[in-house]
């Protein structure tokens, strides 16, 4: 099968649980008190879809979006994005808007993109109905879903829905754009020759 | 999004996102140290940013503008005993100066205008700004005052030239031309456009650039020669609505390129990448390469005696060469194959020209040409070691990537600095653009700086800080004088300058020195870059200032291109153009400054065609700070990143990274080496955030036997 690399960019603001969702997804683990920035460049995991395989590299803001200065290379050749918002913080839903603007400004055209109410654990604190997310969702042709990282609900599945909606493979796109990445590998191939 | 206050607490704060800054921020951070990272710039990456095309047009807006007075705020009353303030310079302009900017295509489409509503949606809030930048200059050519900020004005006298700043407002008032009336009712009717994309003045005056050529076919031939390259369309105005075929080669409007703004990624500097210069060894070995991707530059091109010719540099050109006789070729190799070595022949040159040299290989004049500009880019009184050295650089990096030796980063150098913010973000480094830093805080008994004072009166303790030069003024500031600058164009053109099959080439082209004027660099970029949209190129020009970026430049632009100037030319049409002078980086020293030992200074762009002086720079003042520690040691790979469940502590030691550090992600998930080592607290402020083993090499090129073994295990299972 196929792999195919699909970056996916996580936004969203501060403290609503993005890296916890990462976190939840890749490695199956909960950390209560997880530090905002742990020296990862983007994390990834590999999902079937369909006949191809799905490698998520999955970017995290790395705490530029703190002070609303995230670069506009996060954003480059992202597949997807994932926007989070606290549902038991009504302002963290607020602000989702500038987000999805933000990625109309800087992200590619084609992104896929998908609304993830984090937090659906503490629905006894809940300030954000999930009605009127959904139909916010809706209303910009985002996936919906409501999430808990705490307890791993819909965390697969944000994931599985994102997969869906990517667009098969086109042959000829690959042939346009030989942009490469630089990496030590020239010497390593030619080492395991002999 | 809520707005917080920084921390008050850092290791090093950092002034400026350009190249030399950012690079220090990751290599500070990635060894623990604490960092700050401001700009006031609402932009990363300073004078190395890129912009789509509407942001341009809002920048050169900024450059126009008067600097605002400068309001000092006092902050005397933060002072605590035995402390002096020194302030920072607030002002972003003196870096940038002689914005010139010219459209020579028409203003709207000259059909019907292709369904872009999706576009507009998004670039709203783009588009406004760019209607109050129109606006604005639109006053500006309104009121014939001195004041101007910039030169159209002046310009317009002195040289023949159309003076349309922005979109060509002045032409609306001055010259109602009938024969352009024709043309846009049909138009206007055609384009069921919506407004937003489109700038006032279009609307004012729908009629294409034809307004500003050279006054004498103005009258007597409306406008065929100068916009339209195929003439066809222009005449036969109805059938172009009719012909698909002919669709491509539509002239392309403005307001098309403000409509495709978002395909443009802009590079206010123009550099390429050396693939074994010390910024592609240093993406390398820290890893910070894994955030960009890259093209080939694919070939090297020359400007010679009117014409565009390319330059035969690796062993397959050399013999796919056309140009040269099979004669040359022979020369040619083995005048290659012999640069390699220093010889007793070549010492013998030392300290006398390469020129000499080369002449005395008896190559010829073609050779000559090839080698001393186009592959060692040095001029004729170079000394000959100097010229053999940049010739043997120069084949030490052919082949390693691609056919040419130099890569180019896809969306634009811009990419670059942001990259090592992001690395520096990783490990720990907080951001804030449009966040300055009012004053440093002087200790006066350690003549030490111990904190700064931001813009907004808050004070942060820091034990070093780095400043892009911008920040200090010229009182404390030890340069060359006068100031030197960089002249520099950006042109949108509708072609390339050597068109072949492929229109994805990436070119550079050197132009060797013409009429005592130094040599210009030239970079066409095609669309595969992503740097600019379907049918256009950019194509950057770059060399030391002699005058304005327009004196030292437009000469060579029209010779090359289709202009106003130049309406015969059969090369590319230029669409759009900018000129501008930038402050030459090279021109500040490192050391000398009347600022405190603990503040460090870094500077911009210079005029090489690589980034060794950011690279240096950043490592120098790095290894100045912690002499002891490794300049960008590799990142961890994402696939060694271990969350350790089981230690039931909630204090977030959660980290644990592997050692690979190698193979980029090609050996799969699957892999994990087996001796990770746990890295401690993240949230400590200590050095050993993340500590990466020991067997990652950081040459790049050799790996150690050992891992080289573990590795060769891990691909067999």
């Amino acid at each position: 099968m196929a792999i195919r690399e699909l970056k996916v960019c996580l936004l969203g603001d501060t403290g609503v649980g993005k890296s916890s969702i990462v976190c939840r997804f890749v490695q199956d683990h909960f950390d209560h008190n997880i530090s905002p920035t742990i020296g990862a460049s983007f994390l990834t995991k590999t999902v079937p879809s369909g006949n191809e395989l799905h490698k998520f590299l999955i970017w995290d803001t790395a705490g530029q979006e703190r002070f609303h200065s995230l670069a506009p290379m996060y954003y480059r050749g992202s597949a997807a994005a994932v926007i989070v918002y606290d549902i038991t913080k009504l302002d963290s839903f607020q602000t989702l808007k500038r987000w999805v603007k933000e990625l109309k400004e800087h992200g590619p055209e084609d992104i896929v993109v998908a609304i993830a109410g984090n937090k659906n654990d503490l629905g006894d604190i809940r300030e954000v109905p999930m009605k009127e997310a959904k139909e916010f969702a809706e209303s910009i042709a985002a996936i919906f879903i409501e999430t808990s990282a705490r307890n791993a609900v819909n965390v697969e599945e944000l994931f599985q829905k994102i997969s869906k909606q990517i667009p098969p493979l086109e042959n000829h796109e690959d042939e346009i754009s030989e942009s490469f990445k630089l990496s030590r590998q020239p010497a390593v191939s030619t080492r395991r020759c002999c | 999004m809520a707005t917080e206050e920084l921390p008050s607490e850092f290791d090093v704060v950092i002034l400026g996102t350009g190249l030399a800054e950012s690079v220090a921020a990751a290599a500070f951070s990635r060894v623990g140290q604490k960092v700050l990272h401001l700009d006031r710039r609402s932009y990363y990456a300073a004078n190395w940013a890129s912009f789509t095309f509407n942001a341009l047009l809002t920048w050169i807006q900024q450059q126009q503008e008067e600097p605002q007075p400068q309001e000092v705020q006092d902050w005397s009353s933060l002072l605590e005993e035995g402390e002096e303030l020194i302030y920072l310079s607030q002002s972003n302009s003196a870096s940038i100066r002689n914005v010139q900017v010219f459209c020579f295509t028409s203003e709207e489409d000259e059909e019907e205008a292709p369904d872009t509503t999706e576009e507009e949606d998004s670039a709203d809030p783009q588009v406004e700004t760019e209607e109050e930048a129109e606006e604005a200059s639109h006053k500006e050519g309104e009121e014939p005052e001195p004041p101007q900020p910039l030169p159209p004005p002046a310009q317009n006298q002195s040289e023949p030239e159309p003076p349309q700043t922005l979109p060509p407002p002045s032409q609306s008032q001055s010259e109602p031309e009938p024969p352009q009336t024709l043309l846009p009712p049909a138009q206007s009717q055609s384009e069921p456009e919506p407004p937003q994309t489109l700038p006032p003045p279009a609307q004012s005056e729908p009629e294409p650039p034809q307004t500003l050529p050279p006054p004498a076919q103005n009258q007597s031939e409306p406008e065929s020669p100068q916009t339209l390259p195929p003439p066809a369309q222009n005449q036969s105005e109805p059938p172009q609505t009719l012909p698909p075929p002919a669709q491509s080669k539509k002239k392309i409007s403005y307001a098309h390129l403000v409509r495709e703004g978002r395909r443009f990624n802009i590079d206010l500097v123009s550099k390429l990448m050396f693939s074994r210069g010390s910024l592609v060894d240093l993406l390398i070995k820290s890893n910070v390469s894994r955030y960009a991707e890259f093209k080939n530059v694919t070939r090297i091109l020359t400007y010679r005696q009117g014409r565009v010719e390319q330059v035969p540099c690796s062993r397959s050109d050399v013999f796919a060469s056309r140009q040269l006789s099979v004669v040359e070729k022979r020369k040619l190799m083995r005048f290659l194959t012999s640069c390699a070595e220093e010889t007793e022949e070549q010492r013998a040159y030392n300290g006398r020209p390469y020129l000499e040299f080369l002449s005395d290989q008896k190559l010829g004049d073609n050779l000559q040409h090839f080698l001393l500009h186009s592959i060692a880019m040095v001029t004729e009184a170079t000394p000959t070691e100097q010229g053999l050295a940049a010739t043997r650089h120069f084949l030490r990096c052919l082949g390693r990537y691609g056919n040419t030796p130099f890569l180019f980063p896809v969306y634009g150098l811009g990419e670059i600095p942001q990259c090592f913010c992001r690395m520096c973000a990783v490990f720990g480094g907080i951001y804030c653009l449009r966040h300055s830093v009012s004053c440093l805080l002087l200790d006066t008994h350690s003549n030490r700086c111990k904190a700064v004072i931001d813009s907004r009166g808050q004070r942060i303790s820091c034990s070093h800080v780095v400043l892009e030069e911008g920040f200090v003024g010229a009182e404390r500031k030890r340069s060359s004088t006068p100031p030197r600058f960089l002249s520099r164009a950006v042109l949108i053109t509708d072609g390339s300058i050597l068109p072949t099959d492929s229109e994805q080439q990436v070119s550079l082209v050197t132009v060797p020195p013409a009429a005592g004027g130094p040599a210009v660099k030239m970079v066409e970029l095609s669309p595969s870059t992503m740097t600019c949209s379907a049918g256009t190129y950019l194509v950057h020009l770059t060399c030391p200032s002699v005058g304005s970026a327009h004196q030292d430049l437009s000469p060579l632009v029209t010779s090359m291109f289709r202009t106003p100037e130049s309406p015969d030319h059969d090369g590319p049409s230029v669409l759009w153009c900018l000129f501008f002078n930038m402050a030459d980086g090279s021109g500040v020293e490192a050391e000398g400054h009347d600022l405190p030992e603990n503040v460090h200074l870094s500077s911009g762009p210079d005029a090489e065609l690589g980034h060794e002086h950011a690279v240096r720079q950043a490592e120098s003042i790095f290894q100045k700070i912690l002499p002891e520690e490794e300049f960008c040691p590799p990142a961890p790979n994402p696939e060694d990143i271990i969350y350790d469940g089981d230690t039931g502590d909630t204090e977030g030691d959660t980290v644990n990274t592997g050692d690979t550090g190698d193979t980029d992600g090609d050996t799969g998930d699957t892999v994990n080496t087996g001796d990770t080592v746990n890295t401690g607290d993240t949230d400590g402020d200590t050095g050993d955030t993340v500590n990466t083993g020991d067997t990652m090499n950081t040459d790049g090129d050799k790996t150690s036997p050992g891992e080289e073994e573990e590795r060769q295990a891990v691909s067999e299972e």
